[in-house]
């Protein structure tokens, strides 16, 4: 991205003719698409009612911004939406890169193949399907209990689910669970694409497998790593609904429920889609603020950016 | 790599060695499990199953759950349009990302950055369920088949990933090219696009992945018109029905009895998406690995 | 080269494209879309016949074919489903059901309006509404006189409950209709249920009140910790899993001697609405479940377990006793208990009557129909021979057609004996409960018109899991013993409610059920749901229990319950009026 910068001139824009008929088509094609929907956005200033549409329903300004924000549930959503949003993208990201790593530092060709092919697996699972099993392990007869009984840590055993503490780390271990296979293939990708030459340099030099990760592994993975953060910092709020939904439950919603979930119960269950809409809005104008910011850092240290 | 033949092996070599087996092999028995006990409950009668406590192994075997699954009511025509979505759906997303990934990748382009900038808003905005559904429906979307192509021809993600790929191309290719007087579209035909192949099949199978696996569009666009079901949402049917939600307590309202699906037959249709994709995968692994480089390679 | 494949990929595209839009179009028979502008076209003629059917046909002569949308989930039937057909040949209709998927009904009718593509028939669950403000339903009430089985339906009382504000009838309820006498067996609702084994061991004791049927499950706890294949007993559990929290949740209204008005209960002197969740009684019930629970009496998974192990629970017949819907457990639990031989050991639930003090009557069962006015089926301004529809309804409860949808064929699927009873075999009973036999031979239009009862010829009943035999031969030994024991006839014999009529006012809940957040009392009634959900499991498990109730209360008043019993109390007024 350091080109020259290039003047605009009408030279220029003739010289580009081809690019800039191109760039009309997805322009036109994008508003189509993904623009024009946000006209939207206007419902979360109305009191909307399918049978009087965009154009016929009572106008209500701010009002139903004024009732998120002034709904306390609605703060404690965020604040969930947030935890369990960062919380995951950490975790998510972090385990990618370690199997990543550690799987190709494997020598045996089968044994990383096998591996690989089964780590991408759970991504296919559907929630339903997971959360199913993960409630079979962590119930009280389960799996996860019976060790930690049958090894002495427990005496009793005890409810995961019953409790908030755990409930976050339930929701991120499932994340990684049904994702790293999934997610390190991007990794994988990048460090094969690493020049051989540099790890041969360092083995002659007699650096060891750690220096070679550290100077060698993440350096060379660094510029994937940036781009899919900043992609990703956006996605913060999409916390999801489907987890907490088959996971939570009455003891624990004040730490389970997320902004998707909020917008269920009181847009959809309720029928009012101005709530949910503006619950919407909130959660682009975030996601947008966050990106950019994200962006203009890696611009300034330097990193690969977006756009 | 290749040449790692007088490789000293240290004592801590070999504790890393050691440890990674260790967490490596860990690792696919935690993520091995809840396929293999899908699997397992795939082939488990149903109402045993209701019993609890199978893990990795049938307690009464049979084969009842798939042919339940196998013998639904339009599985057929879901399987010919899933096929026809993903095989429409991918050639058309690979025209319309490729291009577009084109033009934001040269260098002199003026709008280069804007344009990026454009799709990539897309990614984190939309207007909602209903506002989108109005809008197809006004452009004669909804019960066609077309709503599955057309709309998500272009994903920002896809696009970004093929960006970068051609942005890694050396410049000296378009320069020559240029010079021996090949227009913009010939040489993003004729130069670009070949050396693109791996990153082309990357984006390939995640379009597929996610043509073949949709199925909410199925639903939303052609609820009434059961000639365009596809195969996930035939299939969602069966695996939906304890996910019910806000339902009543009053037998008024719901009916004498409302059909749960058995976790058997959820865990054979389950099992019976997977597999295309499974079976797919190691063919496309090799390019798969080496095109999805995205935001590296650079010279 | 290069351009000579990219042309042929070009052409193979094209090709392709071409080959499948000619598919599609050729292969569809487009149902009844496009056609939602002529919303006026009620108020025509006809006399209920198919002339104007060449739209809607699909490859049989003369069959119209109808579409339908139930907001509910439910199963599909295959096209060529043989009853489907049987029916269709004999009143020359058939309706294409599609159900919910993913979504929930209020979402999914939403979408429906938003997408303006309308089925011929539609049951839009607790969304009707807003089907009738978008105004794309058919009035019934001129063609209601032309149908007469449909009309026998309802009671002219009845109907009138149905009419809108526009004062017109919409759609009618399909459910909870008995002809004739009265046939049910099993308490469809709910109760405090025991095991048999549990009331054989204690001399079928008589079990009245909350503390005598802890009583008897913590003594048979302490004396057998564990099944006869060593599972450990569980003496009680609940299910407060999202909606079907009611386990723990209402019990408080029956206790007190109410019956199922949902979400309140109804001072019937007064005419007053009353709070159950704040009862002298709702606080003496969850104390007496905290005193359990600390005792270690209660399940300690209760507040956290999921629907599906719940059911794998009571399946293993561990668990002693629970507090839910005959819906919602029996159907599933029943079977395995039968496959595993636990039929055999007592392992079956038997329903008790509570009441919070000795003495008092109890309605937990509602011996009339449960009238739910606030949705079921309706006829859409998109069908294009609404005589046609109509006379399909009427069609659904004709005698003959009501067999064929809830019995099946003669002679494949039952029997009939000398007397004219109608009986099946083990084999036919099993056959006839097996999900892909349902899908391509089984046709129960279940959201469609029907009757519970007794069937025209004053014999039978009119669905099979009414008739008497049916019932017994389904009975377990320790069950039959069970009955005998306390001299009833059935499940409804045994819970022993007080018979009597429907208040008109009930249920109530078809009110608080069609609640939205337009209104002060909506928003109350969502937030309720959501602070009992969070607090009630807390109320049970805590040690300290009158510390937690206060907060509970505190919790509970701060979201102004008074604004939705307010609006409870107008409408309470309105229909006992009306």
């Amino acid at each position: 991205m350091k080109g020259k910068k290039i003047k605009i001139s009408w030279k220029e824009i003739k010289r580009q003719k081809f690019l800039m008929l191109c760039t009309l088509c997805f322009v036109i094609y994008g508003i189509i698409f993904y623009y024009v929907p946000l006209g939207g956005w206007i419902m979360a200033f109305q009191n909307y009612k399918a049978k009087d549409g965009f154009f016929g329903s009572q106008f209500v300004g701010l009002d139903k911004f004024k009732f998120l924000f002034s709904d306390s549930t609605f703060i404690q959503v965020i604040r969930n939406t947030l935890a369990m949003g960062v919380l995951n993208l950490v975790s998510t990201f972090v385990m990618a890169i370690v199997f990543a790593i550690l799987l190709n530092e494997v020598r045996n060709t089968m044994g990383k193949k096998l591996v690989q092919t089964i780590s991408y697996l759970p991504h296919f699972l559907s929630w339903i399907i997971v959360t199913g099993i993960l409630h079979d392990a962590l119930s009280s007869t389960g799996i996860v209990n019976e060790l930690l009984v049958n090894s002495g840590i427990l005496k009793t055993p005890i409810n995961f689910f019953a409790h908030k503490e755990y409930f976050w780390p339930i929701v991120a271990f499932a994340n990684v669970w049904k994702e790293t296979g999934w997610n390190a293939i991007v990794y994988l990708a990048a460090i094969t694409s690493i020049d051989p030459s540099l790890y041969e340099a360092a083995t002659i030099d007699g650096a060891g497998r750690w220096a070679k990760i550290k100077n060698i592994t993440l350096p060379g993975i660094k510029p994937t790593i940036m781009i899919l953060l900043i992609m990703n910092i956006g996605n913060v709020l999409n916390a999801g609904f489907e987890v907490q939904y088959l996971l939570g439950n009455g003891l624990v919603k004040s730490v389970s429920d997320t902004i998707d979930i909020y917008t269920l119960t009181w847009g959809v269950g309720q029928n009012d889609y101005s709530l949910g809409t503006a619950a919407g809005i909130f959660k682009s104008v975030v996601a947008i603020i966050l990106i950019v910011a994200a962006n203009a850092f890696a611009k300034k240290t330097g990193e690969e950016t977006l756009f | 790599m290749k040449k790692k033949t007088k490789m000293k092996k240290g004592p801590a070599d070999i504790a890393f060695v050691i440890c990674n087996t260790i967490i490596l092999a860990a690792f696919v028995v935690i993520t091995l499990y809840p396929v293999l006990n899908t699997v397992a409950l795939s082939f488990n009668d149903g109402i045993d199953a209701v019993r609890g406590g199978i893990h990795l192994i049938p307690r009464i075997f049979t084969t009842q759950n798939y042919r339940t699954v196998f013998n639904k009511n339009n599985i057929i025509t879901g399987a010919y349009i899933s096929v026809a979505r993903t095989v429409i759906g991918t050639i058309l997303a690979l025209a319309a990302n490729s291009l577009l990934a084109y033009v934001v990748s040269r260098k002199r382009f003026i709008f280069r950055s804007q344009l990026s900038l454009f799709w990539v808003i897309t990614m984190y905005v939309n207007g909602g369920m209903i506002p989108t559904l109005i809008l197809y429906r006004n452009l004669g979307l909804t019960n066609s088949f077309w709503v599955y192509v057309i709309p998500g021809m272009i994903g920002a993600f896809n696009m970004l990933v093929m960006r970068t790929y051609m942005e890694g191309l050396p410049d000296g290719l378009e320069e020559s090219a240029q010079i021996d007087g090949a227009g913009p579209f010939t040489i993003f035909v004729r130069i670009i696009s070949p050396l693109c192949k791996p990153v082309y099949a990357t984006v390939a199978l995640f379009v597929a992945v996610g043509q073949w696996n949709s199925w909410f569009d199925a639903m939303l666009y052609n609820r009434m018109s059961p000639e365009y079901t596809t195969l996930q949402y035939e299939l969602m049917k069966l695996l939906s029905s304890v996910m019910q939600q806000g339902g009543s307590a009053n037998p008024g309202t719901t009916g004498a009895s409302t059909a749960v699906t058995p976790v058997t037959v959820r865990a054979a249709a389950t099992v019976a998406t997977m597999l295309p994709i499974i079976c797919l995968y190691p063919f496309l692994q090799r390019y798969f690995v080496t095109g999805m480089t995205i935001g590296s390679v650079k010279e | 080269m290069k351009t000579w494949k990219m042309r042929r990929l070009v052409a193979m595209l094209l090709t392709l494209l071409l080959a499948l839009s000619l598919c599609s179009c050729g292969g569809g028979d487009q149902p009844s879309s496009g056609n939602n502008e002529g919303g006026g076209n009620s108020s025509g003629s006809g006399t209920g016949n198919n002339d104007n059917s060449s739209d809607n046909n699909s490859g049989n002569k003369g069959i119209i074919e109808f579409t339908m949308f139930t907001a509910m989930p439910g199963s599909e039937i295959n096209d060529d489903n043989e009853i489907q057909q049987i029916i269709a040949e004999k009143i020359g209709a058939k309706v294409k059901e599609t159900w919910l998927t993913g979504q929930t009904d209020s979402e999914a009718i939403g979408t429906i309006i938003a997408g303006g593509d309308y089925p011929d028939f539609i049951n839009g669950g607790e969304a009707m509404k807003s089907l009738y403000d978008e105004g794309v339903l058919v009035p019934w009430d001129d063609y209601l006189d032309k149908y007469p089985n449909l009309k026998e339906m309802y009671t002219d009382k009845e109907w009138d409950s149905f009419r809108q504000d526009d004062g017109k009838i919409y759609w009618a309820n399909v459910f909870q209709n008995t002809y004739g006498e009265n046939r049910a067996t099993t308490h469809n609702d709910e109760a405090f249920w025991i095991q048999v084994k549990v009331l054989e061991w204690a001399g079928y004791p008589e079990i009245h009140t909350l503390d005598q049927y802890f009583d008897v499950l913590d003594r048979y706890a302490a004396e057998h910790p564990t099944t006869e294949n060593g599972t450990p007993t569980i003496p009680y559990t609940m299910l407060c899993e999202d909606w079907r929290y009611f386990c723990l949740e209402n019990a408080p209204e029956f206790l007190d001697g109410y019956p199922n008005d949902g979400s309140v209960i109804v001072d019937k002197e007064n005419l007053k609405i009353v709070d159950y969740n704040t009862t002298p009684t709702a606080k003496r019930y969850f104390a007496k479940l905290n005193e359990e629970y600390q005792a270690g009496n209660i399940d300690i998974e209760f507040a956290t377990q999921t629907y599906d192990q719940y059911i794998a629970k009571l399946s293993t017949g561990a668990v002693l006793g629970m507090c839910d819907q005959w819906w919602d457990f029996a159907y599933s639990v029943n079977d395995v208990f039968k496959q595993q031989g636990l039929d055999q050991q007592g392992c079956n639930y038997v329903p008790l009557g509570l009441t919070i003090n000795e003495g008092m009557e109890n309605r937990w069962h509602t011996y009339a129909d449960t009238l739910n006015n606030s949705s079921g089926v309706a006829i859409t301004t998109s069908c294009k021979d609404i005589d046609a529809a109509f006379q399909f309804l009427n069609d659904m409860l004709d005698q003959e057609i009501h067999d064929l949808r809830f019995w099946g064929v003669e002679g494949v699927d039952y029997n009939v004996d000398e007397n004219g009873l109608y009986y099946r075999t083990e084999e036919q009973r099993a056959r006839c409960a097996d999900p892909s036999y349902q899908a391509s031979h089984m046709c129960n239009y279940s959201y469609m018109p029907q009757w519970l009862g007794t069937s025209k010829d004053g014999k039978n009943a009119m669905q099979p899991n009414e008739q008497a035999s049916e019932f017994f031969d389904d009975l377990a030994e320790p069950l039959l013993n069970c009955f005998k024991a306390y001299g009833a006839d059935s499940y409804v014999d045994l819970i022993g409610s007080v018979v009597e009529e429907n208040a008109p006012w009930f249920p109530m809940y078809s009110y608080s059920n069609a609640m939205d957040t337009t209104t002060p009392g909506g928003i109350a009634w969502t937030k309720m749901g959501e602070v009992k959900h969070e607090w009630l499991p807390r109320v049970v498990m805590d040690p300290n229990f009158e510390s937690t109730w206060e907060q509970y209360m505190e919790a509970y008043n701060a979201v102004n319950p008074q604004a939705f019993l307010d609006e409870m109390q107008a409408e309470l007024e309105r229909r006992a009026a009306a």
